[in-house]
């Protein structure tokens, strides 16, 4: 199993290289506690606003998470990426990795031309995009867990209340950033995706067998 | 003499006759405001009709009446207004002595229009024109010492601070020490800032002056008197940067609430965007609230950028909204105008048109956001002529008892003396090295050389005309002397370069360190601005990485951020920029980085040397201008200059024909204008080259070719 101190350090360096990037345009610090009962987390922010922000239009909740800086980074279009990860007595109980793009982009249009000529933008300035908030969620209790309407790890597009596609095991942080850099970033990350530290560790599978009957995510698999 | 300050009124027969009653008698002394202050009650805003301040009187306050009926209750009406002002004036400490108001109040009843006037009670005085001075000869008030205070207590206007931060200094030799005492320093409105808030005309009044000079908050409080004197009336209040809405709208709630203890009523007082999108509420705006009422075709931005090109769509489709309306509904009573300088005058046209007689356009800009020239044209010209060939809009020359229409707020309270004379050096080109066969180094000139004096600058020798040797200099007037006295000179402004970007940077990184640990800095007192628009998101990553693994946070300004969010209170993070996000955003400690670029260049001169006046003037108190190489060394000799002639401008005036051939030579271009030029200067080359040795003969060229050369190189030499 993977240890919670390499999925810190994982954090801490692509953390660093986004920002050597420029992709990232503003970031926090993670940190590091445990508390009783042998749990260790992860997380950017002392409040957990997930449950609180649940009924509350995405515009919204989106403001509330740049005020209060409920992030590990902000993207150059405004999108707030979130890691936060939960051990008890060392192994994984849960995750919760979220991309959230901006829903509406002021500095873009009080000076739209400042934008257009810079190619770190030519993904995400097309006119025909739809953004659409992306949540790999992963709960190991026992008592959510539930094959095919609860799947263990999962991935929510567009949130979705019932939106659960299963996915074969957790993410690493270098696993999702590399996939929300590569599909979302793509011009950027062809660019530079060599200056990425490479972490080839991946935690165990987690999916019921039912699942792979149905259409399901792979987390990937490292050769060497 | 006494200095009368016209804001608007509902009374104006009686205003005018009071105002010339002052006018005549001289021999008087102090303040006279007519329709100021409104007071907050408990029953809501209170306007007093006029009041004045004297040293030897104290203060009277005038309830006017416009007809010759007396109501009945006049007596009761004095001693609200009496009441009601004490009230406030008790709310200063430095107005009191223990539990006493140290001020006399006197209220009398001026009716002009009344030619009998009955008798009254003594301690209810009633009078005309003609009795006004026995009354006023029997008020005395012997605590004159108490009078500065007084009326410093009555321009305030406002108790608004704007943004004031929290700081717990421990040291009182830090910089964040000397940051409070600066900030405390600018918290209140100065006399002519005031003025300009009340000052009202019945026509179009136009404010300018530099950043910092204040005219976002005076046009801001402007608005909310004009609607609590008239709540009735349509007003509009516009701008350009979308982020500004915030703060005007904080702005006005505030100062209106204080005023009146009522909430504005938003329908009358609209705070909108200049361009504006279909949706309703928040995203309304001028054009297209004009487009909706005048049922013309609308763009937006895309549409328009499609069609007019990048130079300037707004103008275009303002012009064309303009020229398509049959006839123009008139739909406000007054409109305020922020950043005007960032519209083409047909917007501000646009606006003039939507305004019901008598046409009260307030247009506030800053005439240097560009250095090359006036910002904006006369405002005989934005405006036009009417049918009979005179101009609809011009600006008398000011009489001392009429509301001023053209204001200029000549003290600026953003930069240091110093530092604005090397941004204005620099920006110029004052002391640059003449290029080759040149014989002076300037990049660009105002076309108008009176525009120094406006914005503040003051000849030391010689004279301000074309072709002349001329020294300008700031003085204590226009730079307060509060904004250099608390650094060395060598503090206040610092420039270093290095041999290598990574030195430049980690210097940098560690300065901010230094600043944030030691000298009581917050982060949000810090900005990082890399000049050149198109390196900053490369450039500016190295150092925040730095910081970061310093533990320090910071960001970049990026498409969603809005410059009043980034500097929100709690920020705990320093702001990189580039030129264009720096704009409108103030910090005490200013780096800028890369300044090499900003130094020389074989196109747009003019640009690179505007980015760096704008990234200097970012500055509240510390300036730290760093770069690498050669170039960086030229820009160091250049501002050891500006500081050998102790921070004055020391230079000859171009002629007409040395600004007009500045003006082409350093011109903005775009890419496409630059690779054309590059193209066919290579072109030419060659060409010469072939003729030269005789690859080609002039007659290969055809005759018809050469003839239209020649002539063009024939004109050019007349």
């Amino acid at each position: 199993m993977l240890p919670i101190s390499k999925i810190y350090k994982q954090i801490e360096v692509l953390t660093v290289q986004l920002i050597e990037s420029s992709l990232c345009e503003a970031q926090n610090f993670p940190s590091l506690k445990s508390s009783s009962g042998n749990i260790e987390e992860i997380s950017v922010s002392h409040n957990d606003y997930s449950i609180f922000l649940k009924n509350i239009p995405y515009s919204e909740m989106f403001r509330q998470l740049v005020e209060t800086k409920t992030y590990n980074m902000k993207m150059i279009d405004g999108a707030l990426i979130s890691l936060s990860y939960r051990f008890k007595q060392k192994c994984l109980i849960s995750s919760r990795l979220s991309f959230f793009p901006s829903p509406d982009l002021e500095a873009f249009q009080n000076e739209p031309d400042l934008y257009f000529d810079d190619e770190l933008y030519s993904d995400i300035m097309d006119k025909r995009i739809v953004t659409v908030p992306i949540r790999f969620d992963y709960d190991a209790n026992e008592k959510t867990q539930k094959p095919i309407t609860h799947p263990i790890s999962h991935l929510t597009l567009g949130q979705y209340k019932n939106c659960r596609i299963p996915v074969s095991a957790a993410l690493t942080p270098y696993q999702f950033l590399m996939f929300i850099l590569m599909n979302f970033y793509s011009n950027a990350y062809v660019k530079l995706n060599s200056k990425f530290t490479k972490f080839k560790n991946c935690f165990n599978s987690t999916i019921f067998d039912e699942e792979r009957e149905l259409l399901h995510m792979n987390t990937p698999i490292y050769r060497s | 003499m006494v200095k009368i300050i016209t804001g608007t009124t509902n009374k104006p027969m009686a205003s005018e006759q009071l105002k010339s009653y002052f006018h005549v008698h001289n021999e008087l002394t102090g303040y006279l405001y007519i329709g100021y202050p409104i007071i907050g009650t408990v029953n809501g805003a209170y306007p007093i009709d006029a009041l004045w301040v004297s040293p030897e009187k104290g203060l009277v306050i005038f309830n006017l009446i416009e007809g010759k009926d007396i109501a009945d209750d006049y007596n009761d009406a004095q001693d609200d207004g009496a009441n009601k002002v004490e009230a406030k004036l008790k709310g200063y400490k430095q107005l009191m002595q223990k539990r006493r108001l140290c001020v006399k109040i006197f209220v009398v009843t001026f009716a002009p229009a009344v030619t009998r006037i009955p008798d009254f009670d003594e301690d209810y005085p009633l009078c005309n024109e003609s009795t006004l001075s026995t009354v006023i000869d029997k008020f005395s008030w012997d605590e004159s010492e108490y009078y500065e205070s007084l009326v410093s207590v009555i321009q305030a206007i406002s108790t608004i601070r704007k943004g004031k931060k929290r700081r717990s200094i421990i040291n009182p030799e830090s910089r964040g020490a000397k940051l409070r005492a600066l900030e405390d320093s600018i918290a209140n409105l100065d006399n002519r800032q005031s003025r300009a808030v009340i000052e009202t005309v019945e026509g179009v009044q136009r404010i300018r002056g530099l950043a910092g000079s204040g005219k976002t908050i005076v046009l801001a409080l402007k608005a909310a008197y004009l609607h609590a004197q008239h709540p009735e009336w349509k007003i509009a209040v516009t701008f350009n940067t979308r982020s500004l809405k915030g703060q005007f709208r904080q702005l006005i709630n505030t100062f209106y609430i204080e005023q009146t203890n009522e909430e504005p009523d938003w329908d009358n007082l609209q705070i909108i965007h200049a361009w504006g999108a279909p949706g309703g509420g928040e995203r309304n705006g001028m054009y297209y609230t004009f487009c909706a009422l005048n049922n013309i075709e609308y763009s937006d931005y895309m549409s328009a950028r499609k069609k007019y090109g990048v130079s300037d769509p707004f103008g275009e489709i303002c012009n064309k909204a303009l020229s398509e309306a049959a006839s123009i509904k008139q739909t406000y009573d007054a409109i305020l105008i922020d950043e005007a300088q960032d519209f083409s005058p047909s917007f501000l046209l646009l606006c003039y048109e939507m305004l019901c007689h008598p046409k009260r356009l307030v247009y506030a800009y800053d005439e240097l956001q560009n250095l090359r020239s006036q910002s904006l044209p006369s405002p005989e010209v934005i405006f036009g002529t009417s049918s009979d060939g005179t101009p609809r809009v011009n600006f008398n020359t000011t009489e001392e008892e009429k509301p001023q229409q053209d204001i200029i707020l000549e003290k600026c309270y953003r930069n240091s003396r110093p530092a604005l004379v090397t941004a204005h050096a620099l920006g110029f080109g004052i002391y640059r090295d003449p290029p080759d066969g040149k014989e002076s180094g300037l990049v660009q000139m105002f076309e108008h050389n009176s525009l120094w004096n406006d914005i503040g600058y003051e000849i030391a020798k010689g004279n301000l005309e074309d072709g002349k040797c001329v020294s300008l200099k700031r003085t204590n007037q226009s730079s307060p002397e509060f904004l250099e006295k608390h650094s060395k000179i060598d503090d206040l402004i610092v420039f270093k370069d290095f041999d290598n970007q990574n030195a430049q940077d980690t210097w940098v990184a560690e300065q901010i360190k230094y600043d944030l640990e030691h000298e009581e800095l917050r982060p949000d007192d810090i900005i990082v601005i890399n000049p050149n628009p198109l390196t900053t998101k490369k450039l500016v990553a190295p150092i925040r990485a730095k910081l970061y693994q310093y533990g320090i946070d910071s960001h970049t300004a990026g498409v969603d951020t809005a410059p009043d969010v980034f500097f929100a209170n709690g920020n705990e993070s320093v702001a990189f920029t580039g030129i264009y996000r720096a704009k409108g955003n103030e910090a005490a400690m200013v780096y800028v980085i890369n300044a090499q670029s900003c130094y020389n260049s074989s196109f747009d001169m003019a640009t690179i040397r505007n980015q760096l006046f704008t990234a200097i003037t970012r500055s509240k108190a510390w300036i730290r201008v760093v770069g690498i190489g050669e170039n960086m060394r030229g820009l160091i000799a250049e501002y050891q200059k500006v500081k050998d002639h102790n921070f004055t401008l020391d230079f000859k005036y171009p002629t007409k024909a040395q600004r007009d051939l500045m003006n082409i030579v350093n011109r903005d271009m775009s890419e496409a204008e630059k690779n054309r030029v590059s193209k066919s200067k290579g072109n030419l080359a060659s060409l010469i080259e072939e003729l030269e040795n005789g690859q080609i003969y002039l007659e290969d060229l055809g005759r018809d070719q050469v003839a239209r050369l020649r002539t063009l190189l024939q004109a050019k030499e007349e």
